[in-house]
């Protein structure tokens, strides 16, 4: 009986230990000390988005290069990569991992619009300022969050300028577009809409596809008997493909015109056999053969740091979305915190590096609506067409 | 309407879901089983015949073959070390162990080709196409799926109808221990039969891939359609089978032209809507089994 009696009592001490150990560890690690700032992001490193993992590890040259140069205010950044394979359940769990463990003071980019909403409201509950989600998703800033400062230009906006593009320097009056049956192919569609309507005209065919379907015979068809000469492209990587070589087959060759999600050219290059040159394209980066002095200088640290990287569009994205926090970090000066963060995001105007230039005030927290417009060359070359462009009908702005 | 065209596209792809089917089909015609690591089984296929061919530079006859003779080996492993181990397994025991071989093989292949898409092309010349009537453009691509397609299934009906291992496969569907005690050696029958659906799946599987890309998770639509092809054509009869894939094809490709956002579920409800009718498919002979 008095063993029994000894054995609860201790259990119940045990157990008050524990509990105590919970809450102290519940109060999360600061994300800073007077040695370091860590910084953290998610992505895809492997899984079916696996390509898009470079992103995160574009990211880590630029944190790499300023630590090299002694960092900031002399804390040195210190950056974490999590994998969560593109699976917005993952994408929680390595969140909460970073956060409640590591301690994080900030995150960056972070790819694709599930994954994102997955943790939008956690970090924000937790205070952690977010900046330059990986994906255009009009949610991350509309209404407002106080802690998420997006970069990636808007898919609508994309889409009303590509198509002012096709209209006015393409001359083409027959435009159909081929769209992913989502959030993503539907703000094209809304975006191409609504800037065909300026001109009084409308959309010859609009084809919607499903994200896993790998059949297009007959919607490519149906573009072809529309009389389209040109055609927008809001679609994966995989559904270019099939979209490209169904029209090879049946004899139908307008100008495809796509998002920046396909702008990687060596990549849809190789995939389509070639078939992706000619191909107009968004762009929310400079081409990567760009001669600027700051594409130059990350190039070439891209070269010493991490010879194995392959210099494409996504690597280099996650070095422009890293870009504006570490301007900002820059501005505080030695007194960091929170707050101080904030006010100094919310304080960048016109602010530029191989990327769009990027506004953030209190009140509106999406940074451009600009993209560039470029076409792949022969060998997946970059041909650039024209520079950063604005939407003048962005809705969002005003 | 471009009818022509769309005929042609519709029985071309209906053609690669029918001989996909084909191998759903010599599985379940010899043991029950829907076998649902088929598509990832041709996927994994389709990745040697590129591995040859990118890395090695083998020319494209020599990698299909190699390819096609991984692919029989392949198949009778899964059986031999996935499906014979179980000590008298259910059907859904059976099923289950075949989704357990879909996750490992695709996870294998995602480990030794990464999930980035490849480029995967058969040797058809895509600039080089025929319009035998006006406005109706048939490809290389088509051609050879038609050509390949009657070819296996003129072989198969052959050999399920004349042949003493076809026979020999078909009589241990219908019954495993009567076929024992006739003399047949249902296990080989097994290895066989995995073998060769596996050796067909490669071959459709190489013909999506060429449309397509290459991915770890390129054939879980197609694997999709095909099943649904063949439970369309009735899971037993090869030639219905066939006539499912066809059918499949064209429903698709007809009405998706009037209505693209229903193409991925119009045939699903012709499906549904013959299982109703005729709950054993379209071209079987309705067996019921006696308790």
């Amino acid at each position: 009986m008095m063993f029994r009696k000894k054995m609860l009592v201790s259990l119940f001490a045990a157990l008050a230990v524990l509990t105590v150990a919970n809450i102290t560890q519940a109060a999360q690690p600061a994300g800073f000390d007077d040695n370091e700032i860590r910084i953290g992001q998610w992505g895809p490193q492997t899984g079916p988005a696996a390509p898009w993992g470079s992103v995160a590890r574009g990211s880590k040259l630029l944190f790499d290069i300023v630590n090299e140069e002694g960092g900031i205010h002399g804390r040195k950044i210190k950056y974490f990569i999590r994998d969560d394979m593109y699976n917005p359940a993952q994408t929680v769990a390595v969140v909460k991992e970073l956060v409640e463990r590591q301690g994080i003071f900030a995150f960056v980019g972070g790819v694709g619009s599930a994954p994102g909403m997955a943790v939008k409201d956690y970090l924000a509950a937790n205070k952690i300022i977010w900046v330059s989600p990986s994906a255009a998703d009009k949610e991350f800033t509309q209404p407002l969050n106080p802690y998420l400062f997006a970069v990636y230009p808007l898919y609508k906006d994309e889409a009303s300028i590509l198509a002012k593009y096709i209209v006015e320097k393409l001359k083409t009056k027959k435009i159909g577009i081929l769209y992913q049956n989502d959030a993503y192919g539907k703000d094209g569609l809304e975006g191409a809409k609504e800037r065909l309507a300026t001109y009084k005209m409308s959309l010859v065919a609009e084809i919607p596809v499903e994200p896993t379907e790998k059949d297009f015979a007959s919607q490519i068809l149906r573009l072809k008997n529309s009389g389209a000469e040109a055609v927008l492209m809001y679609v994966s990587p995989t559904a270019a493909v099939i979209t490209l070589k169904t029209a090879a087959s049946v004899g139908f060759k307008p100008q495809w015109v796509s998002a920046n999600t396909l702008s990687d050219y060596p990549l849809m290059f190789k995939i389509t056999g070639g078939l992706w040159e000619g191909v107009i394209t968004g762009a929310f980066g400079e081409t990567p053969d760009s001669k600027s002095p700051l594409m130059v200088k990350y190039r070439d640290a891209a070269k010493r740091l991490t010879p194995q990287e392959r210099w494409g569009t996504f690597y280099y994205a996650g070095i422009l979305f890293a870009d504006p926090i570490v301007e900002a970090l820059k501005k505080v000066g030695r007194n960091l915190s929170t707050e101080a963060l904030l006010k100094a995001l919310n304080s960048i105007k016109d602010y530029q590096t191989i990327g769009p230039r990027i506004t953030w005030t209190p009140k509106q927290h999406q940074g451009t609506d600009s993209v560039m417009i470029q076409k792949c060359g022969p060998g997946a070359s970059y041909i650039m067409l024209q520079d950063w462009t604005t939407n003048d009908l962005a809705t969002w702005k005003k | 309407m471009p009818f022509g065209q769309l005929l042609v596209e519709g029985l071309a792809i209906g053609a690669c879901y029918g001989l996909f089917a084909t191998a759903v089909v010599i599985i379940y015609k010899t043991s029950e089983v829907v076998n649902f690591a088929q598509g990832e089984m041709a996927m994994f296929s389709s990745f040697v015949a590129f591995h040859i061919l990118a890395v090695y530079q083998y020319p494209f006859w020599l990698a299909f073959v190699i390819a096609m003779l991984f692919s029989i080996l392949l198949g009778v492993l899964i059986e031999f070390l996935f499906l014979r181990p179980a000590k008298h397994p259910s059907l859904l025991g059976m099923i289950v162990i075949t989704l357990g071989a879909e996750m490992f093989l695709m996870g294998l292949a995602s480990w030794k080709w990464g999930a980035e898409q490849k480029f995967f092309s058969l040797p058809l010349d895509p600039s080089v196409t025929y319009e035998p009537v006006k406005g109706m453009i048939v490809t290389n691509w088509a051609i050879a799926v038609f050509a390949v397609a009657s070819t296996i299934m003129l072989l198969l009906y052959v050999f399920f109808k004349y042949t003493r291992l076809g026979v020999a496969m078909r009589a241990t569907q219908q019954n495993k221990h009567a076929a024992k005690i006739m003399g047949i050696r249902t296990e080989r029958v097994f290895s066989i039969a995995w073998g060769f659906s596996s050796l067909i799946g490669a071959v459709a599987g190489m013909f999506f891939a060429s449309r397509a890309t290459l991915d770890p998770a390129f054939m879980m639509e197609p694997f999709l359609r095909a099943f649904a092809a063949a439970v369309l054509g009735g899971l037993m009869s090869i030639p219905g089978v066939i006539i499912g894939g066809g059918l499949m094809g064209l429903i698709e490709n007809f009405f998706g032209y009037y209505w693209p956002s229903w193409k991925p579920i119009v045939a699903f409800i012709v499906i549904i809507l013959v299982l109703c009718l005729r709950p054993s498919g379209l071209f079987a002979k309705h067996y019921v089994k006696k308790v």
